[in-house]
């Protein structure tokens, strides 16, 4: 294997999200192909990079040897030094962020490499009062509207009844962006079970709607306490980091200050729609 | 909220599911976590309780969350991350 401190530019694959680019290098072009297919409409030139990760690639008996880890191995992320470790059962990945550079050494499945890129997001915005947050959202007449609730609560089902006017930009792993004092949703190739990539399109946010499904169509605001803990029952962070769970925590009480939050019950038909936008 | 290590699926949890959640411990039975758990925390009624809790253990094995086995699960690993 060609060591990956030789890779060139032809080797590498950028990936921007929320604005952020990431560039992933790896000598094996069967999996550059994967990562453009799986990243499609978020991929970039690579001379625009802003974070870059080699890739080692194992098999998975050879990765699960190598690294001691089972295959079933919790998620982990902490600081040591100025490096943050991540490890999964599926990867191993160090992180230098003011050198902008990290390694991950993982197994052939395209899951690691997506769990490693949320991590890092997750790392980035969290300094800069923004998150990552397990909802739909779509833009529609410029505004932008998140939809979140527990599994079951209908985010896939909202982004399936999409109108052709709203953009959907992902029906499972939204991008919150601060932008002085407003917010902004970026769309994320994080797709669930829609299995439609959003677009990689951007607008400032309008209205948080948490889901529920019931006998009729109705909108009732929500308290600021209520709206916080229901957000933050949400927003995905994965560091054991103190400090960071500190500011996302404050992330979360500055967001429901700036940006309505409203429960949206609805029947599951394409009337929703109607009350949004 | 859960993450599937299978797929990185994410599951956001209810109440009730979180009590489920957390009592799954590879060794009591279902049917007592209902009982134990669901029907003495949550007014329920212990049948459509039965159910729900089918459906949603169903539904994270599925995606490789949890195991179900007839079996207590002498040597089970631990569950997925809580994100």
């Amino acid at each position: 294997m060609m060591p990956t401190s030789q890779l060139t530019n032809s080797d590498a694959v950028a990936i921007e999200i929320g604005g952020m680019v990431i560039t992933l290098r790896s000598p094996d072009i069967e999996f550059r192909e994967l990562l453009e297919n799986r990243y499609a409409g978020f991929t970039k030139s690579s001379s625009d990079l802003q974070f870059e990760f080699d890739i080692d690639l194992l098999d998975n008996d050879s990765f699960h040897r190598a690294e001691a880890l089972r295959a079933d191995e919790d998620v982990h992320v902490k600081l040591q030094g100025s490096q943050w470790l991540m490890q999964r059962g599926d990867f191993r990945a160090e992180w230098e962020p003011k050198a902008g550079r990290g390694r991950i050494r993982q197994s052939r499945n395209p899951y690691a490499i997506d769990s490693v890129l949320r991590i890092v997001h997750t790392l980035i915005l969290a300094k800069q009062g923004g998150f990552l947050v397990h909802a739909a959202s779509a833009i529609r007449g410029g505004r932008a509207f998140l939809f979140a609730g527990v599994s079951g609560a209908g985010k896939t089902t909202i982004s399936r009844l999409a109108p052709p006017d709203a953009t959907l930009l992902t029906d499972e792993i939204s991008y919150v962006r601060r932008e002085g004092d407003e917010y902004v949703a970026c769309g994320t190739p994080f797709a669930g079970e829609l299995a439609k990539l959003g677009e990689n399109v951007s607008a400032p946010l309008h209205t948080l709607f948490l889901l529920e499904q019931g006998p009729e169509n109705r909108i009732e605001r929500v308290t600021q306490p209520e709206a916080i803990r229901l957000l933050l029952r949400n927003v995905l962070f994965f560091a054991e980091d103190a400090e960071l769970v500190n500011l996302v925590f404050r992330s979360a009480c500055e967001f429901v200050e700036r940006v309505p939050v409203h429960r949206l019950t609805f029947v599951p038909d394409e009337r929703v729609w109607e009350m949004i936008g | 909220m859960i993450m599937s290590a299978v797929d990185s699926t994410f599951f956001t949890l209810n109440e009730v599911a979180t009590v489920i959640w957390q009592a799954a411990d590879g060794r009591t039975p279902l049917s007592d976590i209902v009982a134990s758990k669901i029907c003495s925390e949550f007014e329920v009624d212990p049948e459509q309780a039965g159910r729900d809790v089918e459906q949603f253990v169903s539904e994270l094995s599925q995606h490789g969350v949890l195991l179900v086995s007839e079996q207590p699960i002498t040597n089970s690993a631990s569950p997925p991350e809580a994100a």
